[in-house]
């Protein structure tokens, strides 16, 4: 996935699409590069990180009209001639996004005397554009190519011989045009220009912006102006800063005290042993008939889904699948109209989930969405959204926008409990009391942030590690396996305890660290039985444990204590704990922690 | 102009309070004390601030960020060894950045207001200035001679009554105090305090001068303090009710009431001002709260509970049928139905060896305590973290962090 940025107004163009693009570094960063159109067009591009673009650019490039992008590769190796704007001519053109027929067009526009230069599918647009800007100005020939090209593309484009226009168009990826005083703003994500404007638009699927100076108008694919409405961003982008904090992935850690209370502030009801969920248009009947949930994520997100699963199964008695949504998509679901279909992603523009739940549009069943960002391409796409209210997450690795996933589960799966009459107003209440002390327990947690560093220091040089739980806690032993590769590069795995013996018990050697989560439940005895299993094969057990637990310390090398809380509710804790040793192990190796490599924060490709 | 603002130390006579959190992050009227000083220095037109920050230092960047929410740009400076106010301000320095003119330093522990520190703004001169204010007991704080307008020497805590003007410490320096820092010797404590630099270059006849201010300089010295200056700043609030909190029409507010986001009053809750209600709390039905009393975010308050001039941290919870009077309950606290703190006159309560008289005094319980039902909790008994009282107990002395009381 890549960033995009238009910028036109009365400053120099060229220091705000940089700012812009420091901001949308999270989105990608192996490449990037911009274009400013005075008279003349200037590109300047280059492999590497923004850092490195701003070493190439001349320390003044007049112009008040411009375009940018960070890019992550996903076609062509990130290098100089692969990183974007592409140009023909006099076009240029950023984009993000997959054009999956680009090598039809590719022939096609050979045949017709272009010259390929660069090994990505953005090239065909800029060359495709200039084709058609040959017989049509440049807005019907964006238009035009928005006819031939399949796949997801958000894209601005720009020609010399248009000197105050810029045209922006997208399909199935994200794009939203930031309204300023005498200068527009175009790009992926309000992040980049939030410092300049809060005033947006969004941009829905085959639409086109034409931005001038004077003004920005939206057009359908038919070319008929569309009145659209302005939405205010109100969270506050300066927070996106790391105020104090070595890592934003470490800052994120230590908000959780504060995210959680947002996600439920003003849902709980203790004393009716309710959970409000106002957004939800459901319907009672509705509600009493589903049959079975299908959740449906990627990543830390399909993690939090296979809690979902738990807790629905648990506490509201529905039938809950799990799907990856990249295998949902060109699978053959079984499902009807009384599936509710649950998809989870933290960005709301996750390309695979978004395919997915357009993919169930078809069963006219009831869709949920839970997303972190207000207004994006997911909310649209659902027919309810829970938010999470976690704020913005820079650092790649999910962590607190994760623990607010969770909760907005427990919240879902209450509400849908009670009003199914599954769950008792007694058990919501006893639930209810828990997660109002969780947020005291997690920063119980993060007090022991010291000793938690010292245990990943001492396992920092290890190969593989492995995560063991059962119930909850397998879901929170995949999550905390997935946060150690991510950032630390070690090979780490997550299993359910129970399955150790089926397999991968043959791997573990003589002082190969295994994490086992082993608060107390319903599964406890059985943990302890796997501990000793693991132990007897020369494992070093780290033991993820109630405090007060006297037991655990007999079986396991290390402790980890968490508070103690409600079975259902302490993977949260774990989870937090074991946050702080994946990020104190990155730490401890040296990685860059903020932004791994090969990773980016929101997978907008397929 | 730029401040400084040393926020790195511990604060361990406000113990138990603050051993989870350094004394400037300490709740009073529902917001950290620094909050105060970062708000002066704003509403100053002081709007670079440099925190030096150490002991416990995640939770003040957690609370401040990057100082957008406040109005301030906030830079850290971690201090890693607490090696006194000298060594801190010389770390913090280079932070200012180029600019060569003068620049407050204040503590990040006293409670102030804007105009507290508006004149030391407008007249500060000299190679230094020092902000004094009048005290009828000195005793415990540093002392200020001073003669027309020039400080005549600084001495911390004398024994007799030499002066009545406190050394607030909060000074207008340039970057001449560079230098003078270097020379400072180390303190008989092991720590470069300022006070000594000062001190140097009082005797060096260097220009060293003396503001007074009358206004708001509040000092908490130990964790019970902190009901006084809730109760003086509670005074001065008004009333402020959010518009998605949801009040019970059978609830009575009398006087200045401020209730915060989703926060709920059930019915027949009776709640007499100043008092502030955090967010998201879950008040009642039939519960009492009565002047002075602050409650921070996420609490609740069963069913006849009665509240009186006490201070609640976020998080807490309290069963119905309990009495909380004169007390500081720390985050994360939990007391079961039928819980008493008891309140009692001229209590003495001991800490570090030292008995310490209190005119009128409750309980101080740290975070995280959790206690049963019908437990009674002694006047002037402090409860460290993380504490476990069993139902049916007595709490009778002080309790060390994570004690079990069965």
């Amino acid at each position: 996935m890549c960033g995009i940025v238009g910028y036109v107004g009365k400053t120099d163009a060229s220091s705000v699409i940089m700012d812009c693009l420091r901001r949308l570094e999270y989105r990608g960063y192996d490449s990037a590069g911009l274009s400013i159109l005075n008279g003349d067009l200037q590109t300047y591009k280059t492999a590497g990180r923004i850092g490195e673009l701003d070493k190439v650019l001349p320390a003044e490039i007049e112009g008040n009209i411009g375009i940018g992008h960070t890019r992550w590769a996903t076609h062509g190796i990130p290098n100089d001639v692969n990183a974007h704007p592409h140009r023909s001519s006099d076009i240029v053109v950023v984009h993000n996004g997959i054009i999956e027929n680009y090598l039809k067009l590719q022939e096609w526009l050979e045949a017709e005397g272009y010259e390929f230069v660069s090994d990505t599918d953005t090239e065909v647009i800029a060359h495709l554009v200039h084709f058609y800007s040959n017989s049509l100005d440049l807005f019907e020939a964006v238009r035009k190519s928005m006819t031939v090209l399949e796949g997801s593309y958000a894209i601005v484009v720009m020609s010399k011989n248009n000197p105050d226009l810029l045209i922006a168009a997208r399909k199935d990826s994200p794009l939203i045009v930031g309204l300023g005083e005498n200068e527009f703003f175009t790009s992926s994500d309000a992040t980049a220009f939030v410092a300049h404007t809060r005033n947006v638009v969004f941009v829905d699927d085959r639409e086109l912006v034409k931005l001038t100076p004077e003004k920005v108008e939206f057009y359908d694919m038919e070319g008929q102006l569309l009145e659209k409405q302005v939405s205010t961003i109100d969270w506050d982008v300066e927070a996106a800063e790391k105020s104090g904090y070595a890592h934003f992935m470490l800052k994120e850690i230590h908000e959780q005290t504060r995210s959680l209370q947002k996600t439920f502030a003003g849902k709980l009801s203790e004393l009716e042993g309710n959970v409000q969920l106002p957004e939800l248009n459901l319907t009672d009947e509705q509600i009493r008939n589903i049959g079975r949930v299908e959740i449906i994520a990627c990543g830390t997100s399909w993690n939090a889904g296979l809690f979902g699963k738990y807790l629905l199964e648990g506490l509201a008695g529905i039938h809950t699948d799990v799907s990856a949504a990249s295998e949902f998509r060109y699978r053959d679901p079984v499902m009807d109209c009384n599936t509710l279909t649950i998809a989870i992603t933290q960005s709301g523009e996750t390309a695979d989930t978004l395919a997915a739940i357009r993919n169930v549009a078809q069963y006219e069943s009831s869709t949920i969405a839970i997303t972190n960002v207000v207004g994006s391409t997911i909310t649209r796409e659902a027919e309810n959204v829970v938010y999470t209210h976690a704020g913005p997450e820079i650092g790649v690795a999910a962590t607190k926008t994760f623990t607010a996933q969770l909760i907005a589960l427990y919240l879902l799966a209450v509400h849908l409990g009670r009003r199914r009459n599954y769950l008792l107003p007694d058990e919501a209440k006893a639930i209810i009391k828990n997660l109002k002390e969780l947020p005291g327990n997690v920063q119980q947690v993060l007090n022991q942030r010291d000793v938690i560093r010292r245990h990943a220091a001492k396992y920092a040089a290890n190969r593989d590690y492995y995560f063991i739980g059962r119930g909850l806690n397998y879901p929170a032993a995949l999550e905390a396996a997935l946060k150690l590769k991510e950032i630390s590069y070690i090979h780490a795995e997550g299993y359910a305890a129970g399955e150790l013996k089926h397999g991968p018990l043959a791997l573990l050697e003589n002082g190969m660290p295994v994490v086992a989560i082993v608060t107390k439940g319903r599964t406890y005895e059985k943990m302890l039985s796997n501990i000793k299993e693991v132990k007897a094969r020369g494992a070093e057990v780290i033991a993820v444990a109630d405090a007060g637990d006297r037991e655990i310390g007999k079986y396991a090398d290390i402790v980890i204590p968490v508070p103690a809380t409600n079975p259902l509710l302490s993977p949260v804790l774990s989870s937090v704990a074991l946050q702080l040793l994946a990020y104190y192990t990155a730490l401890e190796k040296g990685c860059e922690i903020d932004k791994p490599r090969n990773l980016a924060k929101s997978v907008t490709v397929e | 102009m730029k401040a400084i603002v040393l926020a790195a130390g511990e604060g361990v006579r406000c113990t138990p309070l603050t051993n989870t959190r350094s004394k400037v992050m300490l709740p009073v009227a529902n917001r950290p004390i620094l909050e105060y000083v970062i708000s002066a220095l704003v509403d100053n037109g002081i709007e670079e601030v440099v925190l030096v920050v150490g002991y416990e230092k995640e939770k003040v960047m957690d609370y401040f960020g990057d100082g957008n929410d406040f109005g301030a740009r906030i830079t850290y400076v971690a201090q890693t060894s607490q090696l006194g106010t000298a060594h801190a301000i010389s770390q913090a320095i280079p932070a200012l950045g180029e600019d060569n003119g003068y620049f407050l330093v204040l503590n990040g522990d006293n409670i102030i207001e804007k105009e507290t520190i508006s004149k030391l703004i407008a007249d500060h001169a000299g190679d230094a200035t020092v902000l004094t204010t009048p005290r009828e007991k000195v005793c415990g704080y540093g002392v200020v001679m001073s003669a027309a307008g020039k400080v005549k020497g600084i001495f911390e805590k004398p024994k007799r009554q030499i002066s009545h003007m406190i050394n607030t410490g909060i000074y207008a320096f340039n970057r001449d105090i560079i230098a003078e820092i270097e020379n400072t010797e180390i303190s008989g404590r092991g720590e470069y305090e300022i006070t000594h630099t000062l001190q140097n270059m009082v005797k060096g006849d260097r220009d060293v001068r003396v503001t007074v201010t009358k206004n708001l300089w509040m000092d908490s010295v130990y964790a019970w303090d902190l009901l006084d200056t809730n109760a003086r700043l509670l005074a001065s609030c008004e009333s402020a009710i959010e518009d998605t909190s949801i009040i019970d029409d059978t609830a009575t507010l009398i006087g200045n009431v401020e209730i915060g986001g989703n926060t709920v009053i059930r019915a027949g809750s009776y709640i007499v001002g100043p008092v502030k209600i955090g967010d998201n709390c879950d008040i009642g039905p039939q519960v009492t709260v009565l002047p002075s009393t602050s409650i921070g975010n996420n609490v609740s308050l069963g069913p006849y509970t009665y509240i009186q001039n006490s201070i609640l941290m976020d998080n807490v919870r309290v069963d119905s049928h309990s009495h909380v009077s004169e007390s500081i309950l720390g985050f994360n606290c939990n007391l079961g139905p039928y819980s008493i703190c008891e309140v009692d006159n001229d209590v003495n309560i001991e800490i570090e060896n030292e008995l310490v008289p209190v005119e009128k005094s409750g309980v101080v319980i740290g975070d995280g305590c959790k206690f049963g039902s019908r437990t009674l909790t002694e006047a002037g008994t402090l409860v460290g973290n993380n504490c476990t009282v069993r139902s049916g107990t007595t709490v009778n002395r002080h309790l060390p962090a994570n004690s079990t009381v069965l």
